[in-house]
């Protein structure tokens, strides 16, 4: 399939597939955290992730499926994220940052008898998924949280990650609670 | 998508970096080496130039502000030249712009240092 590019999604029985064409980041990281928080508040406990025709991702990209995964896992339960057909540099970047224990990992082709795909018909792309061709501006607060959010959850898998990552969560941190700080300034500035 | 390359020339004391390809998390540690044994030989002004950068990686772009800050603890900084526009509003929409020079020309980010 050479699809165009972006995260297309589509669910079957109790599962749902995501399948990542060209490169997952900050950037489409988002509309996947809205469609996966969804699904997951829907009941779906399992997500498949394909990464046959994925370029690459980000840290960030990386935290929104760890975050995904942590979520299945809350309060007992025992949701898991699946990944597909992935190459050795994405399945390096998965072992460096510790999500190999978070994940169950297959690098092979997807078992089509286990784990049958809902039809071509049944995907759908998400909407500013396409990194190279991004239907709106991002919007800074929002990316601003993700990108934190996400480094957390990826800290919260494997504290080895927090070196790796202090400078930006320090950085990110800072600026947010600069504008919260602001926010509660300009609310007490316009109450009567 | 091109591979990641990093050419190195000394421009006096600044140190002229030129980045191509994609910086990502999987090539990210090839310029943490580089700067990391710039600064081991005393190294701190360096100017990264991006012009044919065709990605940066959120993680990149973090541990680009730790290299910024051990460097200027010594005098020195790490700056970008040459940001092309859509990485540009990447950085600007996140706030680095405000803790990472960025200048359009070669001279005067060299000449930047002169001037602290």
């Amino acid at each position: 399939m050479n699809a165009s590019k972006g995260i297309s999604v589509g669910c079957t029985g109790n599962q749902v597939y995501v399948r990542v064409i060209g490169r997952g980041t900050f950037q489409n990281g988002q509309p996947l955290r809205g469609f996966a928080l969804e699904m997951i508040d829907r009941g779906y406990k399992e997500f498949v992730v394909d990464l046959a025709q994925c370029q690459g991702m980000d840290s960030t990209f990386l935290g929104v499926l760890a975050g995904i995964g942590l979520r299945l896992r809350q309060n007992g339960n025992h949701g898991k994220v699946h990944i597909l057909n992935i190459n050795s540099s994405n399945m390096e970047l998965l072992q460096t940052l510790g999500l190999d224990r978070l994940f169950s990992v297959d690098a092979g082709l997807m078992d089509v008898g286990k784990n049958p795909p809902p039809p071509e018909t049944g995907f759908r792309r998400l909407p500013d998924s396409d990194v190279d061709v991004l239907g709106k501006p991002l919007k800074k607060n929002e990316t601003t949280d993700l990108m934190l959010e996400a480094h957390d959850d990826l800290v919260r898998c494997d504290d080895r990650n927090a070196p790796k990552f202090k400078d930006l969560t320090k950085f990110l941190r800072e600026k947010i609670e600069r504008r919260n700080t602001d926010d509660k300034k300009t609310d007490g500035g316009t109450k009567p | 998508m091109k591979d990641f390359q990093i050419d190195r020339q000394a421009r006096g004391n600044v140190q002229l970096v030129r980045l191509s390809g994609s910086l990502d998390m999987y090539s990210f540690p090839r310029l943490e080496t580089q700067l990391a044994t710039l600064f081991q030989q005393g190294q701190y002004r360096v100017v990264l130039d991006c012009a044919d950068l065709d990605y940066i990686g959120s993680a990149g772009l973090g541990a680009l502000i730790g290299f910024a800050k051990q460097a200027r603890e010594h005098g020195g900084d790490v700056k970008l030249l040459n940001v092309p526009e859509r990485i540009y509003k990447i950085i600007e929409l996140l706030g680095f712009t405000k803790v990472l020079q960025v200048h359009s020309a070669e001279e005067s980010a060299v000449e930047s240092f002169a001037t602290k």
